[in-house]
């Protein structure tokens, strides 16, 4: 099935709609998903038994210098060079703004010659001020979680394996503050990779290059523990270093990107949506499947038990999402509940009436789960080479149809009220960090980025009331031309119904932390852990297979990790085809 | 970023053109279609700076405007500027683009005093516009003419050694590639392979030169001057990271 082919109904009674899942509350519960694209690369990794090899390491005694990890596949090599560099403490911060990083990284395409990695020596520690060639993919940096770091590396030097609780409350070695692809800086532009198989699912390279960040970091401190603790020195558990994945600061980037890209985020969104409604869809349960369910209630809850943050909001979030597993596990207890017809559809009904968002969306995570065979497919739509449009051939009556339509949540503001046009979007001429200022209160309200949507189209709508329907639009275009750009967001919403976050971007009370998690979840990143309404803390690839791992029969099946320990429940109709 | 002979990819292309294009005051819509026009030029080869740097600063000096009408009579059709000003061609190549979707190719689109034909050539390139001719002669007397033969390739038909995107000033004529014949004799023509373009930009970046910084200088005015208070309050993480 090509990109964007799937069919989909969404007239299908099991399908959730655009005005119910496309509000900023919800997509602020998102969890990750097997369609996650963390968990589509280690599908393909271990379907087409990549390998991988440290190729170089020149360091000093302390780790600082310069290694390359390759990740071999069918018919590439990527390869990642780390430098790694002694810091001044207080120069460490996650933000855009910051100068200097622990670790910088570049993600080469083929194997890099020495020359290659002189020129990426001058360049890549300098990030966005350096200059990058198409032979590079993907620009990132890291900066350590010196406490975790320091412990597991006394740990391992001595012999010990290091304080379970630690890395539990933490998660990760270093974590990553930005992760450049797509054109950034003079990187290779997407159309260069879009066509290989292993690049065709969104945000596969950049993904594979956190994916060798991880293991870099393992290795790192492995190194640095048999460096000091010479013989005594131990490697890590495995089901630790499984464990150990790689944090991630996200701030402000991400919201634009997902405005600005309405068409892939349709495709995304109907490609999950789809994936529910199938399963709900299930008249009588695939074989083993309840089971499983049942048993990741399980896990799930000891996941959360571990997902500890210090925002006081998502503290509630989580405590009430503990007492919802605890009360949806009494309630399958009783098996009139779930061995009937529509299994599927009566659990998430059951929560959908009972229970939080934040425990429906992972209720979606957990029942999409057991159903690989039916839905990995999708993740193969989730991807768009299609720019949206502008059709002078539409009428002035259709665009007002669908404007009524599928906008109403705009339509229906009063944008007369500071409330509604509380905040604005803008770039900073520091190192063009996105910001989300107060009007009256920050400067830059001339330089708005033109993210205003609902206010936007609210504007039109009043035109269009006075406007003769039999104005062709290309002539109302010529008129209003300052309407462009959102008559054709408006038609690309009329085809791709899921592409809007149908919620107003600019009312006081609108946190940029929804659009964050929701497409961090995508990607497959956990353990959220909100710094305020602008960002948050996340993992990636906890649980995951390392590199030495990813021919286990459970490459597939970690979802939901508990610290220091594999996957509690067996996996059923995934890939790996572990039997229950 | 703002010196010049860089090597740039075609994102970065759409980033800082719509941006330039927004800092000309040029509204956001008609912005994007300029970056991707200039993306189209990139992937054939052209500097997009070079392009482009011309319809901007007139622009900027209010010696172009954006304001546009079209009428239409049973042979021909014709989009001008209804200010006495030259017709920005930033506007000119979107409207153009529009008048073919809606109206079709039947008879002749004649664009008044266009400040960079170049550019509507682009953007009907960017629209994967096919079986289309443009003609134009400038005010330095060069005759153009571009065929878009198919979705594979175009050509274009030159009568002098001037660069096709330095062609500055001229009536633009629309039609479609079968309606008119030639009217450049022994002109200088070249083929333009649209796959094999832009596999060697995407391999090999899109070089921009000494126009560069001034499309820079445009793009900047979209950003913002940073304040200890912004910086502190408008954007994620702390100041400094040490846990």
């Amino acid at each position: 099935m090509s990109s964007e082919s799937v069919l989909i109904d969404i007239e299908s009674d099991f399908m959730r709609s655009p005005e119910k899942v496309m509000r900023l509350d919800r997509m602020g519960s998102s969890f990750p998903t097997r369609l996650s694209f963390m968990r589509t690369l280690i599908r393909r990794m271990s379907k087409e038994n990549w390998q991988f090899k440290r190729t170089l390491r020149k360091v000093d005694k302390d780790g600082y210098g310069v290694s390359v990890y390759s990740a071999i596949t069918p018919k590439r090599t990527y390869s990642l060079i780390a430098f790694t560099q002694e810091i001044p403490a207080d120069m460490r911060t996650d933000r855009v703004i910051a100068e200097v990083w622990d670790a910088t990284f570049s993600l080469f395409d083929g194997v890099p010659t020495q020359e290659d990695i002189d020129y990426l020596a001058e360049n890549t520690p300098l990030q966005e001020g350096g200059r990058y060639r198409p032979s590079e993919l993907v620009l990132a940096r890291a900066n350590k979680s010196l406490r975790v770091f320091e412990n597991i590396i006394s740990a391992l030097a001595s012999g010990n394996q290091p304080d379970i609780e630690l890395i539990s409350s933490v998660g990760y070695l270093m974590r990553t503050t930005a992760v450049y692809g797509s054109g950034k800086f003079g990187c290779a532009d997407r159309a260069k990779i879009a066509d290989r198989p292993e690049c065709r699912a969104p945000f596969q390279i950049e993904l594979l290059a956190v994916y060798l960040i991880r293991w870099f970091t393992i290795d790192l401190v492995e190194e640095l523990a048999k460096e000091r603790g010479g013989k005594q020195a131990v490697r890590l558990d495995q089901n630790i270093s499984r464990f150990i994945g790689v944090g991630n600061s996200t701030g402000l980037g991400m919201a634009p990107f997902l405005l600005k890209h309405p068409t892939l985020i349709h495709n995304w969104v109907v490609a999950k949506e789809t994936a529910l409604a199938r399963v709900r869809s299930i008249e009588t349960a695939l074989p083993g499947t309840l089971e499983v369910f049942l048993k990741s209630l399980l896990q799930a809850s000891q996941h959360i038990d571990e997902w500890s943050v210090a925002d006081d909001v998502q503290t509630a979030r989580i405590t009430c999402l503990t007492d919802e597993i605890q009360s949806l596990r009494m309630w399958c207890e009783d098996e009139s509940n779930i061995f009937r017809p529509y299994p599927w559809n009566g659990i998430y009904q059951f929560v959908e009436d009972n229970f939080s968002l934040e425990c429906q969306e992972m209720i979606v995570s957990l029942i999409i789960e057991p159903h690989g065979s039916i839905v990995d497919d999708l993740a193969d739509t989730m991807s768009t080479t299609t720019i949206p449009k502008f059709k002078a051939a539409m009428s002035l009556a259709q665009l007002k149809e669908v404007v009524a339509d599928a906008y109403k949540w705009a339509t229906t503001i009063d944008f007369s009220l500071e409330e509604s046009q509380h905040h604005f979007w803008y770039y900073s001429e520091d190192k063009l960090e996105p910001r989300f200022g107060s009007k009256g209160v920050d400067d830059g309200v001339d330089q708005e980025m033109p993210l205003a949507i609902g206010r936007d189209v609210h504007d039109l709508n009043e035109v269009l009331a006075t406007t003769d329907e039999d104005m062709p639009i290309g002539e109302f275009a010529m008129n209003y031309p300052h309407f462009r750009h959102i008559i054709r967001r408006i038609q690309n919403t009329f085809e791709r119904p899921y592409s809007e976050v149908q919620d107003n971007l600019l009312s006081e009370s609108m946190r940029p932390l929804d659009l964050l998690r929701f497409k961090l979840a995508f990607f497959g990143a956990s353990k959220f852990d909100p710094k305020s309404d602008l960002w948050t803390r996340i993992s990636m690839y906890q649980g995951a297979p390392l590199p030495e791992q990813i021919q286990d029969p459970n490459h597939d099946c970690w979802s939901f990790p508990i610290a220091g320990r594999s996957q509690s429940y067996p996996c059923i109709s995934c890939s790996c085809q572990k039997a229950i | 970023m703002p010196k010049s002979d860089l090597t740039i990819s075609l994102n970065e292309v759409l980033f800082y053109f719509t941006r330039a294009g927004f800092g000309v005051k040029a509204p956001i819509g008609v912005s994007e279609d300029f970056a991707r026009s200039n993306i189209w030029a990139a992937q054939n080869g052209f500097d997009p700076s070079e392009c482009s740097i011309l319809a901007l600063d007139n622009l900027d000096l209010k010696k172009s405007s954006l304001s546009i009408k079209f009428e239409k009579n049973s042979k021909s059709s014709h989009l001008f500027c209804t200010e006495e000003k030259v017709l920005s061609s930033l506007e000119a190549s979107v409207s153009c683009v529009d008048w073919i979707e809606f109206n079709g190719l039947d008879g002749e689109l004649k664009i008044s005093n266009v400040d960079c034909p170049f550019l509507i050539i682009a953007s009907l390139g960017a629209s994967q516009c096919s079986g289309v001719k443009a003609s134009w002669t400038d005010q330095d007397n060069n005759s153009f003419e571009v065929n878009f033969i198919d979705d594979s390739k175009w050509e274009m038909i030159s009568s002098s050694e001037t660069s096709i995107e330095l062609s500055h000033y001229a009536d633009v004529y629309i039609s479609s590639l079968d309606a008119v014949k030639s009217k450049i004799q022994n002109g200088k023509n070249k083929t333009f392979n649209l796959e094999n373009e832009k596999l060697k930009v995407l391999n090999n970046g899109v070089k921009v030169g000494e126009k560069w910084p001034e499309i820079y200088e445009y793009f900047s005015r979209c950003l913002v001057k940073s304040s200890a208070e912004s910086r502190a309050s408008g954007a994620g993480a702390g100041l400094v990271d040490t846990d």
